[in-house]
């Protein structure tokens, strides 16, 4: 019998039908992978089974037991338990206190019974293999340590089933190795996941079964190891995904941008030139440099040695202004957090960069800014309804599409792009990665900050492998693979490992 | 049904001020034309002063000192206006002045990056200790002879003019009311049709995405509380054209409160990047308008605070609390 069966769930928000008759079957002890693009439907689903958003049909039968109502106590109980993308620790609190809330152990006198609570939270820790102090604060954990907190928190309460959103989208691979060494450790002691991703190669190292969802219908399941990645894709966005090279060799201008001895936060010594129209790709583990090295060329992060010029003149360091001035424009990472203005329009959102250069004409160039968004909006192919429109109202891939006009807007002849693809789904990753190539050929100069190797193979004319804040390899557009490119960034070189 | 629900989510604070017009006209026995003209009148200094930080308030900051920094402005104007016995003079110092402790603020908050209510709680008591310390130091030539209060000099030829401009009227409208209308069109320009407007917005809704877009957050601080100083500087000059003195102790009291609650009522978001200024005049003038009701039932003034809170909360909840009904509406 299955831990889990889902059958016709249905669900509408005000009319607006999400899920359309979906299913979802799960065995005890496997990780079945549940797919789609965003909007999908698949946190809609997940949210129903925790109890968050009521269904509005179907049935839903977990552990042999018929739930009807589900309230989020209730399937705290049973043994569910969803880690969430977005974290929910406190960080100000220790690890052992954001475990223990609201279940706290107590003495006689109902005062905290801490001893007890740090043992039981170091026994677990060390069951599982996971190295965190129950006494630091949540705060200074690192991020990959939160995550396996998190999952920690929900083993603790004896989770049958721990529904895992996106789990790794903040985890270097070393810390995505040792969380699937310690999610297979579980499933083999009977723990079944659900495990929503968009990374393909995640998906094929760790699940088992596989369920997709298209625009809330269910589309199919079966084994993971029956199926591959281009199929499971296909079945994902529809007929129209093709996966064919886009890249091509180009000719290249000259050099537009040369860094000199450029040093900064988390970032020496860095030597570089790059050509018009080229698309440089750099990788590196969170903290290795690259993308500090970026944001030091955009000075939106601290540089304090040696030189940048573009276009042959030297920029002047730690101001975003010059920059812009130079002719930079870039995309940062963490769209939300770095990219969005939630109140404003999408049409103020594109202008806003471009309104700071020209902040010496005072009034809005209206008619000028709407002539220019539709014609970004045709260019990058965004849907949307009205200009007046909250960005907020757009997916993440045409919000991010949204911020590439931004820069194009202001004319930014080399465009810095950290992380472009972050929480994008996977039919408008491959829009975005068109558009790169289309910008390039447009003699747009382009470098790319991204930990997805298999992107950079997509693109990149070369991909230079950052660790420790320096350039260790740099790799030209055949020879990218990742392995390599993993090895590399670990610190080994080819030589090294010879010797 | 939906476009107004739009409508009354957007321009809520027109509806706010009809009601309580209606309520006005019916308390008061007999609406005169002068008596609804003594509303712009009324309205001119809090109104001068909530534009500033409505202001402030669309950047996500806030300006404590406000009414501090009426009272420091208008008193040590009257004492240049004793001096010089200039009325272009006072204003430029009034304006100048303003504009230096709006930039102090500024700085503090903007460029060292303090919490403004820190800084702004902070120079609200120095601001306020300032005026009512050196009205009892000064020459009192200087203060119109009196003990505790500025008082403008009448020997002097300018004052009549000033006092004229103060509580005269152009088209049976009071002056100081189109200097208030004049200031809300400006500033409705600025905020929403210039590109300083949009920065300002944009700080507001996501100072860090603001920065990564290129606009200097620092600057924009330091410039909009520069410019909140300015008007209170204006809002100052009116306030002693008007009077033709200042006490330092109750000058601009709790004004930093009522332009709190200005900017709230006229439906800017207190954590920024939403709201209209446009919004900001009718939320001072709702104000006025209910210490008329008060003043036309011959209710205790002491009262008026408490109405003045109230309809406050009664607002705010029916903002926050009206989409919450109507999507337990839908469900159910």
């Amino acid at each position: 019998m299955s831990l889990l069966e889902m059958r016709q769930i249905r669900k509408s928000f005000n009319g607006v039908p999400v899920l359309k008759g979906v299913q979802l079957t799960l065995e005890k002890g496997e990780v079945h992978a549940l797919l789609g693009e965003n909007g999908a439907g698949k946190s809609t689903l997940m949210n129903i089974l925790t109890g968050v958003i009521p269904r509005d049909g179907g049935t839903i039968e977990f552990d042999g037991q018929k739930l009807d109502h589900i309230t989020i106590t209730q399937s705290e109980n049973m043994g569910i338990a969803f880690v969430h993308q977005e974290l929910n620790l406190f960080n100000d609190l220790k690890v052992f206190e954001n475990m223990f809330l609201n279940k706290e152990y107590v003495n006689r006198f109902r005062r905290l019974d801490k001893k007890k609570m740090r043992a039981e939270c170091r026994e677990l820790f060390e069951r599982l293999g996971v190295e965190i102090d129950p006494d630091a604060v949540v705060a200074d954990l690192k991020t990959s340590q939160k995550q396996l907190l998190e999952i920690c928190k929900a083993l603790h309460l004896n989770a049958k089933l721990i529904i895992l959103d996106e789990p790794t989208t903040s985890l270097n691979n070393e810390e995505v190795d040792h969380l699937f060494g310690i999610l297979r450790k579980l499933k083999e002691e009977g723990t079944s996941f659900v495990f929503i991703s968009h990374k393909m190669p995640e998906i094929f190292a760790l699940a088992d079964r596989y369920t997709v969802f298209r625009n809330g219908e269910y589309i199919g399941e079966g084994k993971i190891s029956e199926t591959t990645p281009e199929e499971v894709t296909v079945m994902m966005v529809g007929e129209s995904y093709s996966n064919a090279e886009v890249y091509e060799k180009r000719e290249l201008g000259e050099e537009v941008l040369r860094l000199e001895d450029f040093s900064g936060d988390g970032f020496h010594h860095i030597d570089l030139g790059v050509r018009q129209g080229e698309i440089v790709g750099m990788t590196g583990l969170q903290g290795s440099g690259s993308s500090e090295m970026l944001q030091a060329v955009f000075g939106s992060s601290r540089s304090t040695g040696g030189s940048v010029k573009a276009f042959g003149k030297v920029v002047p360091r730690n101001s975003i202004h010059a920059a812009m001035k130079a002719g930079i424009g870039m995309l940062p990472n963490n769209r939300k957090e770095n990219s969005v203005l939630p109140d404003m329009s999408l049409m103020d959102n594109m202008a806003i960069s471009e309104q700071t250069l020209s902040a010496a004409r005072l009034p809005v160039e209206g008619r000028r800014d709407r002539q220019r968004y539709d014609q970004y909006r045709e260019m990058l192919n965004i849907k949307a309804q009205s200009s007046a429109d909250l960005v907020t109202s757009l997916s993440g891939g045409n919000q991010q599409k949204i911020f590439i006009a931004r820069w194009l807007n202001t004319d930014a002849r080399i465009l810095i792009l950290d992380n472009p693809t972050q929480g994008i789904d996977v039919g408008a990753k491959a829009e975005i990665y068109r558009l790169i190539l289309e910008l390039s050929r447009a003699g747009k100069t382009i470098l790319i900050n991204t930990l997805e190797i298999p992107e950079l193979m997509k693109v990149a004319d070369r991909c230079i492998v950052f660790y420790d804040g320096s350039m260790i390899k740099e790799l030209a557009h055949d020879e990218i693979n990742e392995q390599d490119v993993m090895l590399y960034s670990v610190g080994i070189t080819k030589d090294a490992k010879g010797a | 049904m939906k476009k107004f629900g739009k409508i009354w989510s957007e321009y809520s604070f027109i509806f706010v001020l009809i009601v309580i017009f209606v309520v006005y006209a019916i308390t008061s026995s007999g609406l005169t034309w002068s008596g609804v003209m003594n509303i712009f009148r009324h309205s001119a200094v809090i109104g001068i002063v909530a534009l500033g930080m409505g202001l402030i308030c669309l950047t996500g900051e806030i300006d404590l000192s406000v009414g501090s920094m009426l009272a420091l402005t208008a008193g040590f104007a009257v004492m240049v206006f004793n001096v010089t016995g200039s009325i272009a003079l006072t204003l430029l110092f009034c304006l100048a002045f303003g504009g230096v402790c709006g930039c102090i603020n500024g700085l503090l908050v903007g460029g060292v990056e303090m919490p403004a209510f820190i800084v702004t709680l902070a120079t609200m008591l120095i601001y306020r200790s300032f005026s009512q310390y050196f009205c009892q130091h000064v020459d009192r030539k200087l203060i119109g002879g009196g003990s505790s209060v500025y008082k403008m000099d009448t020997a002097k030829d300018a004052y009549q003019a000033l006092f004229g401009f103060g509580n005269g009227k152009i088209a049976t409208i009071p002056t100081v009311g189109i200097v208030l209308i004049a200031m809300t069109v400006l500033f409705v320009y600025v905020s929403g049709w210039t590109k300083y407007g949009k920065k300002i917005y944009a700080i507001g809704s996501n100072f860090k995405a603001a920065r990564m877009g290129g606009v200097n957050v620092s600057l924009m601080k330091i410039s909009a509380f520069t410019i909140c100083g300015i008007l209170t500087g204006l809002g100052a000059f009116l306030w002693i054209a008007m009077n033709g003195s200042s006490d330092p102790a109750t000058t601009g009291n709790s004004y930093e409160m009522y332009a709190i609650a200005s900017v709230v009522l006229g439906g800017i978001s207190m954590s920024g990047g939403r709201g209209k200024m446009l919004g900001v005049l009718f939320g001072a003038m709702s104000y006025t308008i209910v210490d008329k009701i008060i003043v036309a039932l011959k209710m205790d003034s002491l009262i008026n605070n408490a109405i003045k809170g109230i309809i406050l909360i009664l607002v705010i909840l029916v903002q926050v609390a009206g989409p919450k009904l109507r999507s337990r509406f839908h469900r159910g």
